[in-house]
């Protein structure tokens, strides 16, 4: 029936390579496995590099001469100590968890919603309303009337011009409507009809606990949308105080790579005071990541499922 | 995107297996019957209605000479004077030619890292190793550009890790950050790290939903490894890569606007402005440019649009599914 489910009977369970192919040469085998480690390894290196320059004390930081260092060798929490010690960042960092929970929820109230409202086969006015939302992949309202249009609203420096605007994702829409089309068998919300419930009983009892996965997997999109939420922060709410984490990153970055070429001897940045140390830059870093390291095994086996479904069925 | 064919056409008499047959009815009857359903997409539409169709009609500015500071109806329309202007302004037109650049880059370079990752991967016999390989490869697509632009500077940059490493062997600092020449390179590092691994997960489903018998009926008739690769592998992931394709020309003009924009100071706005910072800059960074930076913007959206059209049409000729069909 689709790709997803032939994914799941997968040729080789048994982890052997079949009878009839014959076995590389080893420097075949060896050229793939230094690829792949090689290619492993540069996403991993610089992601421990920050790690252990969050960790560092100021004195192992200078003594190793620059940003980052590979082997902390004495541990220090001063950084994390700074972040969550109540001032500015202690805000961000909250102000970005409830923008990401809230935002989270009203667009999975929307998508929910309208996922399974144009799901039913043969419902009034259904295909007009998907072409409205099919509409919105081909075209692109342009930043400048988006931002008009907020300004109008009342919402410009107002922390929902952070979520409403981009709380629908149509692709997300897509992506469980056809879920909901193809993976939730009609027969059951025919019986469940037959039995008297209504839609909004049928969504609830029948259709979502069906879904679990999907939904989490799209859960997921959107929280790392709000979460990573940088540009429209500098488009919408410029003139608040506390920030989105990642603006707040930037800020920092910018405040010691300023322009080209002035930061090229470390000595000489490292005696401006006000500039964070980059213990504390790289303590933020590992902040913003962690909350996406945690969900991600938790979510991960389901990617294939949800970016096919969307991508190939639609 | 491709839910236009999937969507049960109600009126060529539904999907067989459902029962429910309701194109006998009159509107008033199936009102009372969906009502429902229609509550349940109302929120998103509106949604829609604000945040999407609201701001499109806006692009109406791109027509006029709009200010900000006087009442609308006072703003006077200047036809496609506007459009004209973009292709003499000094800005646009080398904006227009790196976002082309950016784009095509992204598409020789990236896109078929992900191919080749893919086919690498799908080669892997040991689900163990697949499994943690991908998990790794996958993870920094969810990072924000500002994180991937941090990393690379502390990485990469004049004071970084590996200028450290290269002063200590009696190198030179590495300036691949802030050098307006190696941008381009530096840019595609970037979508390397952040997004190859990731483009792959769609070849590797394509991959695994070819037939393995395929494969050994070649391999009985004495076809070699590359042999089957070129016969059976390529062909089975076909529609796939012509979808992606498809799916990237329509957004050969968007090419992002944050990883630009962090890094435009360091490397300078020659060489790091695309159409979408040319946007933000002009209109809202300064005054006056509201309605040329609309023009532009809108100019985008409709080549956009057309982009996709064609290429889905082009699909279609070429007997591949395309992103939507004539239903």
């Amino acid at each position: 029936m689709s790709t997803t489910d032939i994914r799941l009977q997968k040729p080789r369970v048994k982890n052997r390579r079949p009878s009839w192919d014959e076995e590389p040469s080893l420097f075949g085998k060896l050229t793939k496995a230094a690829f792949l480690i090689c290619y492993a390894a540069a996403i991993i290196i610089p992601l421990w590099a920050v790690v252990a320059t969050s960790f560092a004390s100021e004195d192992a930081l200078n003594r190793a001469g620059g940003n980052l260092l590979i082997l902390p060798t004495d541990l220090s929490l001063r950084a994390y100590q700074e972040i969550f010690s109540g001032g500015a960042l202690t805000d961000s960092l909250l102000l970005t968890i409830i923008l990401t929970v809230g935002g989270t929820a009203i667009s999975m109230v929307l998508t929910i919603g309208a996922a399974y409202g144009l799901s039913r086969p043969g419902s009034l006015g259904h295909r007009p309303l998907l072409m409205l939302i099919l509409f919105t992949f081909l075209f692109a309202p342009g930043m400048y009337p988006s931002f008009l249009v907020v300004q109008q609203l009342g919402l410009f420096d107002n922390y929902l011009s952070l979520i409403l605007p981009m709380a629908l994702n149509a692709f997300n829409l897509i992506v469980l409507r056809s879920f909901f089309m193809t993976s939730v068998p009609g027969e059951l919300i025919d019986a469940a009809k037959m039995d008297g419930a209504g839609e909004f009983r049928i969504l609830f009892r029948v259709v979502l606990p069906m879904s679990k996965a999907i939904l989490a997997v799209i859960a997921l999109f959107y929280a790392v949308g709000y979460w990573n939420i940088y540009f429209q922060a500098v488009l919408y709410t410029p003139g608040l105080d506390t920030q989105p984490i990642q603006v707040v990153l930037q800020r920092m970055l910018m405040s010691t790579q300023g322009l080209p070429g002035a930061a090229s001897n470390a000595a000489q940045y490292q005696s401006t005071a006000a500039a964070p140390t980059a213990a504390l830059k790289m303590a933020v870093v590992v902040c913003t990541i962690v909350p996406i390291v945690i969900m991600y095994p938790f979510i991960q086996k389901h990617f294939t499922k949800a970016v096919i479904t969307g991508a190939i069925k639609g | 995107m491709a839910a236009l064919k999937t969507s049960a056409p109600p009126a060529a008499g539904g999907a067989p297996d459902r029962p429910r047959i309701v194109r006998k009815q009159t509107v008033s009857q199936r009102l009372r019957h969906d009502w429902p359903l229609l509550i349940m997409t109302l929120p998103a539409l509106a949604q829609l209605s604000v945040f999407f169709y609201w701001p499109s009609s806006w692009n109406i500015i791109a027509f006029m000479d709009y200010s900000p500071y006087r009442p609308f109806w006072e703003n006077p329309f200047v036809g496609f004077a506007w459009f004209g202007r973009l292709f003499s302004d000094p800005y646009f037109m080398p904006a227009l030619v790196n976002t082309l650049q950016f784009a095509l880059a992204q598409l020789a370079l990236v896109f078929p890292l992900s191919i080749f990752l893919a086919l690498v991967m799908h080669s892997v016999i040991s689900t163990r190793v697949r499994s943690v390989f991908q998990s790794i490869v996958y993870l920094p697509y969810f990072f924000s550009w500002v994180l991937v632009v941090t990393v690379f500077i502390q990485m990469l940059g004049a004071d970084g890790l590996v200028s450290n490493w290269m002063l200590g062997f009696g190198g030179d600092r590495l300036n691949v950050t802030a050098d307006p020449d190696s941008f381009m390179f530096l840019a595609w590092m970037q979508w390397t790290w952040k997004d190859a691994g990731w483009g792959m997960i769609i070849f590797l489903a394509a991959l695994s939903s070819i037939n393995p018998s395929l494969y050994e009926a070649a391999a009985v008739d004495g076809a070699s490894r590359w042999r089957r690769m070129w016969h059976i592998t390529l062909p089975g992931i076909r529609p796939v890569i012509v979808l992606l394709l498809i799916l990237q020309i329509g957004t050969i003009l968007t090419v992002g606007f944050e990883q630009y924009q962090l890094q435009r100071e360091a490397v300078g706005y020659q060489t790091t402005e695309v159409l979408d910072t040319f946007v933000y800059y002009r209109t809202i960074l300064s005054s006056n440019g509201e309605s040329l930076g609309t023009a532009a913007g809108l100019f985008k959206g409709i080549i956009g649009l057309l982009l996709v059209l064609a290429a889905n049409h082009i699909a279609h000729r070429l007997g591949e599914q395309g992103i939507y069909q004539k239903s």
